[in-house]
Order: C-alpha cells, then structure tokens, then sequence
C-alpha cells in the first residue's frame, strides 16, 4: 500500500513527539549495556516450562492471586518455585529435583545472595519486585551449575 | 539493521564481544522500551520487563535458533513479560508512575527548538498537545501499534508483528488505518485547520508557510 504523503508527515512528527515525551530512562539503557556482565558462560540454561500466570487464569478467580508458580527446567534438573507476597517484596519458596543438597544463588538488580538447599532440596528467600534468577550449584561438590531463565516477578 | 547483520552481532557477542553487545542494546532498546509501553505499564513495571528481556538475552546469545531474528525476539520477550507482569501485578500502579496515557506534552518547547522565536514556540508547543489529544482518541489497539511503530529506532514489521502477535502483512494497512485515522482526530481538535504540518518548513521559515 503506497504511504500517502500525509501520513509520512504525521509519523514523522508523532515520532519526534513520542521521543520527547517518552524516551528510554537513561539508567535503563546502562542497566541494558550492564546485563551483558550477568552471561554465565559455563552454566546450562534452564528454561521456564511453566508460570501460573500464562497457564492458569482460573486461579485468579479462585481467590489464589497471591500465589505463583514458577517451573524451569533442564536435563535431569527441575526447579519449581512458589512466588508469594510478603513483607516488602515477595517471598519465594523453591524445590529441587532430584532432591539434594546445592547452592542456591539469588541474581537480583546488582546483587547476589548465596543459599543453602537443604537435603530435600528445598529453599526460601525473600527477594524484591522485579527480575531475578537463580543459580544452582548441584551434583557431588556442586560440580553442576544451572542457570534459571530470568523473569520479572 | 540487515538480519545478516543482526545475526553477526549476536554471534559476536555470544562469543564474548562486548562492543557488539552494545550495538544490540542501542539498536533494539527504544523497541523493547516501547513494547512495554505499549502495553499501558507505568514507568517501574516497564522498566522491570525492559531490563528482564536484555537480562534473558544476555543468557540465551549463544542459544538463539534465529539469530537473525534477535529484534522479533525481543519483542516476543518483551510482550509475553509485559502480558505477565500485566495479570500478576495486583497491586494498582502509583500514582507517580506513570502510564502513557499520563503523559502530557510540556507548555513550553524543548530546547533544541530554542532557536525559535517565542510566538512560533508557542505555536509549536500547542501543536504537539493537539496532537497528544488526538493520538490518546485513537483506539487502543491503533495507539499501542504506534507507539511501537515510534521506537525511535524505526523497527521492521517482522519486529513489529512479533511485539503485537499478529500476522506482518497486517502491520501494514493497520499502520495506514491508524494514521488515517490520527489525521482525521487532529483535523477535530485543532478545528478546520489547514496549516501545513510539517514543522520544518517553520523551522527553515519557508515564505508560503509564513504567508498561510
């Protein structure tokens, strides 16, 4: 469909518009450029296979709204971790299997904090609104490193 | 940005190449940001689903199956975590963060225009509010394609189509409709005006625009 010449004219100003009243915040594209420090290079990626709220809209309407599930997945590894609101942020109640005991990473806005998943494989931490993921060290001597998807929460 | 190059950027950076990291981030940032946006997020939830997209490809660089793809990619990450964020916020956005549709064209004209004189600020000034006014009646389908569409980096209707998930060719005659239709909103806010619209010509103060 040709452009009319009118409405070349009127994207070309309700672009410049948008761009002054609308632009990327300045420390954004830092953080953006900064992200790039969080790749692990030697870790396996494990991927979100599940998040209750793209599968499960009915759980709203049963009154679960405070909760969230969140599964990732890799060969052999599953994390499965429970979102709910608590205190400032949210708390997060996390699962491992195969069960065991690992090292639990929290990757939030510029900081990590270590934890410990017990011989069940189980952990919980209390994190912020916003993007995390989590780094699992696991098999003997916590040889194996994974990796979860990030994801706002 | 040619796909090829698109693909030769995340190749490079899967790699370890940080420079062409930056790239990425310049090229596609104002697409992702207005994704985000385009879904009605105030500022703190855009800016979370923003930096989750780059923090996810950061992670995914060397996994990506169409590397060539990495801007539908990222607009494909952008929407599906603008959509979540969307139904898992219960909470009502403050008041201070604000949407779009919050935001208002300033009275005076920003300073790159100083070289104006003040009348045709002014002029300039309400123009933009006309056009502000009109842009928030369009429907919001046609409001959340423009606002993609405006990235100020141009981005592709394959880019586009991933960010809304609708099929490329629609991209196309719903741009047009939605100018149209724009055209049309401005023409009723702003009365029978026929003052030509580009403001160029002001700034260059081209003689048949003065004399209009």
């Amino acid at each position: 469909m040709p452009d009319e010449p009118d409405d070349i004219e009127v994207e070309e100003r309700l672009r410049e518009l948008i761009e002054q009243l609308d632009p990327v915040p300045e420390q954004l594209l830092a953080a953006a450029l900064g992200s790039y420090t969080w790749r692990t290079v030697d870790s396996e990626l494990a991927l979100l296979v599940l998040d209750s709220v793209e599968e499960d809209q009915g759980a709203l309407v049963r009154g679960r709204e405070d909760v969230r599930l969140l599964s990732f997945e890799t060969s052999g590894l599953t994390i499965d971790i429970q979102v709910s609101s608590g205190g400032q942020g949210r708390r997060i109640v996390g699962q491992l299997a195969p069960p065991g005991h690992a090292t639990v990473q929290v990757r939030q806005g510029s900081s990590v904090t270590d934890l410990d998943a017990d011989e069940l494989g189980r952990f919980r931490a209390q994190l912020r609104d916003g993007p995390f993921s989590l780094k699992c060290s696991t098999g003997p001597e916590g040889t194996r490193s994974v990796v979860t998807d990030w994801i706002t929460i | 940005m040619e796909q090829g190059e698109a693909a030769s950027l995340v190749r490079a950076a899967a790699q370890g190449d940080e420079a062409a990291w930056r790239v990425l981030v310049e090229q596609f940032s104002s697409l992702v940001w207005a994704v985000a946006r385009s879904f009605r997020l105030g500022t703190a939830d855009a800016s979370d689903v923003y930096q989750t997209a780059w923090l996810r490809l950061a992670e995914h660089l060397g996994r990506l199956q169409n590397p060539e793809q990495v801007g539908a990619w990222l607009a494909t990450t952008a929407r599906r975590e603008s959509i979540s964020v969307v139904r898992s916020r219960s909470r009502s956005t403050p008041m201070e963060d604000a949407t779009l549709a919050d935001l208002v064209p300033a009275d005076e004209i920003s300073p790159e225009l100083a070289v104006l004189d003040a009348e045709q600020a002014t002029v300039e000034a309400d123009r933009a509010k006309q056009m502000w006014r009109a842009f928030r009646q369009l429907p919001a389908r046609c409001q959340q394609l423009l606002r993609i569409l405006m990235a100020s980096r141009r981005p592709s209707y394959v880019d586009a189509a991933a960010a809304l998930d609708v099929p490329v060719g629609s991209i196309g005659p719903t741009r047009a409709r939605c100018l149209k239709q724009l055209r049309r909103e401005m023409s009723k806010v702003s009365g029978t005006e026929s003052r030509p619209l580009n403001k160029k010509r002001h700034l260059l103060g081209d003689e048949r625009a003065g004399r209009a």
